[in-house]
């Protein structure tokens, strides 16, 4: 069994980039629970704030490209992939190959320090 | 030279410049502060040293030490520094010639703020600021947004841009047809925001030439896209009409008014060219019929020849069969009142009453004409002062005065 932990936050606690003191704090903290967690970490990154995000929307068959984040409480986070993508715009080409079952959306979010 | 006129020097050659230094250094941000740098160091030595022969190539050599600066500094309040691009050398800088030494990269900047991953709302007004150059105040009021919140919107399409890699790069030319349809629908948003300045008088004067010529590279990148033609066409077959646009006391002067002696068949010839490659490229496009329509018009050559109205309908039926829009059928409507008379357009105009169209200004100025036509004086002035709540333009401001003046002892 794999897991993706995904962690939900107020993105403002860290500023508009996440850069300064309190994602320093939390970074250190993370690196220490790496440690501790050893071979079971199998990947995983802090994301860059909603602000980057970019969604595809499927919607009765039509998938539609828009700015911002997935918001939408019918719909939960199920997976994630990490891919190594060119640039957006083939990020958004690969996002539109990942399959849904019905209705759905794939956010992408560039990782940090990328 | 005055202020006014460096005034102009800055605004013409920004576009070029923002997309040359944008591209170069993968930056949109950094583009924009050097540019502006550039223009406050002309400011403070050209009235001293004279104006350079080529002032655009002054401001952009100026432009591209700012950013390299500025880089530099960066790099060095950081421990590891982003590599500063090394400039493509290009066949025309090596001539040195000072007016070949900007890079045309104004397409490319065009394609970036029309990104998909790009808030639609935020594309045009993007588009406006770097490529056309317009200010942040001139755009907010275009949109009819408060200028705080426009701001905020470039601000954060910017940071979109930077932070998620939206790429620097033409997109593939299999993608323009999906990349295509963004770029056109903000090229025509921004020239429906010129066309509304009618006299011209106003601040987005030079936008509309602006517009002309992307239009134009755009077809030129792309021989294919018929589409692009259409746009092109139209614009021109618009901007024809300027010179009629609004009489000498600055009061506008509806289309079927204007002294077709008036428009200019320079543009209207082009027009003309470029309509004929969009019909063979893209006969049934919405875009080749809303040319035809403007074409239609741009035919007539003087007021005694009768206006084209049947021909106008028939166009406008052709587009509500491949797009049912509120838009297009209240502008039958004012075709259809000439032709069935204005009891039957009214009418056609009262079954419209969307919610989308209260405020649309057209909506109650097509509607208060129907009504005096009809004999409804009363609500004909109610829906004038309507109209007038919407905040049009000087020419519109006045025409609308006049009409609801003339009313008064009606």
């Amino acid at each position: 069994m794999k897991y993706a932990l995904l962690i939900y936050e107020n993105e403002s606690l860290y500023g508009p980039d996440k850069v300064g003191p309190k994602i320093q704090e939390i970074v250190s903290r993370h690196m220490a629970f790496n440690q501790e967690l050893g071979t079971k970490r199998i990947g995983g990154s802090g994301l860059k704030g909603t602000a980057t995000a970019t969604t595809i929307r499927t919607t009765a068959g039509k998938k539609t490209v828009h700015d911002g984040p997935f918001a939408e409480a019918r719909e939960q986070l199920g997976g994630f992939y990490l891919i190594e993508a060119e640039n957006l715009t083939e990020a958004i080409e690969i996002a539109r190959r990942v399959p849904v079952l019905q209705d759905g959306a794939i956010e992408i979010r560039p990782l940090l320090g990328e | 030279m005055n202020g006014a006129a460096l005034d102009r020097v800055f605004r013409e050659a920004s576009g070029r410049i923002i997309a040359a230094l944008a591209v170069r250094f993968r930056d949109l941000g950094l583009a924009e502060d050097a540019f502006s740098e550039s223009c406050l160091r002309a400011v403070r030595t050209w009235p001293e040293r004279g104006v350079p022969d080529d002032p655009a190539a002054w401001l952009f050599r100026v432009a591209e030490r700012i950013a390299l600066d500025s880089l530099r500094r960066k790099r060095l309040r950081e421990q590891n520094p982003p590599e500063i691009p090394a400039a493509e050398p290009t066949a025309e800088q090596a001539m040195l010639e000072d007016s070949y030494l900007i890079p045309d990269e104004r397409l490319r900047l065009i394609f970036i703020c029309c990104h998909p991953a790009v808030a639609a709302e935020a594309r045009a007004a993007l588009t406006l600021r770097l490529v056309c150059g317009l200010t942040v105040t001139e755009i907010a009021r275009a949109f009819l947004v408060q200028e705080a919140t426009l701001a905020q919107r470039l601000v954060r399409a910017k940071h979109k841009i930077a932070e998620a890699g939206v790429p620097f790069e033409l997109p593939s030319r299999s993608s323009w047809p999906q990349r295509l349809e963004a770029v056109l629908a903000t090229l025509e948003i921004a020239y429906s925001k010129a066309h509304e300045d009618a006299s011209g008088a106003g601040s987005h004067a030079g936008f509309a030439a602006e517009l002309l010529h992307l239009t134009k590279l755009l077809t030129d990148l792309m021989p294919e896209a018929g589409e692009a033609f259409a746009l092109a066409a139209l614009i021109r077959y618009a901007e024809a009409r300027r010179p009629a646009r609004v009489d000498s006391d600055g009061v506008m002067i509806p289309l079927a008014k204007q002294d077709p002696g008036l428009w200019r068949r320079d543009l209207i010839a082009e027009g003309d060219a470029l309509l004929i490659e969009a019909m063979g490229l893209a006969p049934s496009a919405s875009r080749s019929l809303q040319a035809q329509l403007q074409r239609v018009w741009c035919r007539r050559r003087s007021l005694n020849e009768p206006a084209p109205w049947p021909t106008i309908v028939s166009l406008y039926d052709q587009l509500l069969e491949r797009r049912d829009d509120p838009i297009v059928r209240l502008n039958r409507a004012v075709a259809v009142a000439e032709i069935a008379g204005a009891a039957t357009a009214l009418c056609d105009v009262e079954a419209l009453a969307a919610p989308s169209l209260m405020d649309f200004l057209p909506f109650h100025a097509v509607r208060a004409d129907l009504l005096v036509r009809t004999g409804q004086f009363d609500a004909a002035r109610v829906a004038y002062r309507e109209a007038l709540r919407l905040e049009p333009n000087l020419a519109e401001r006045r025409w609308l005065e006049h009409r609801l003046e003339a009313l008064r002892y009606s």
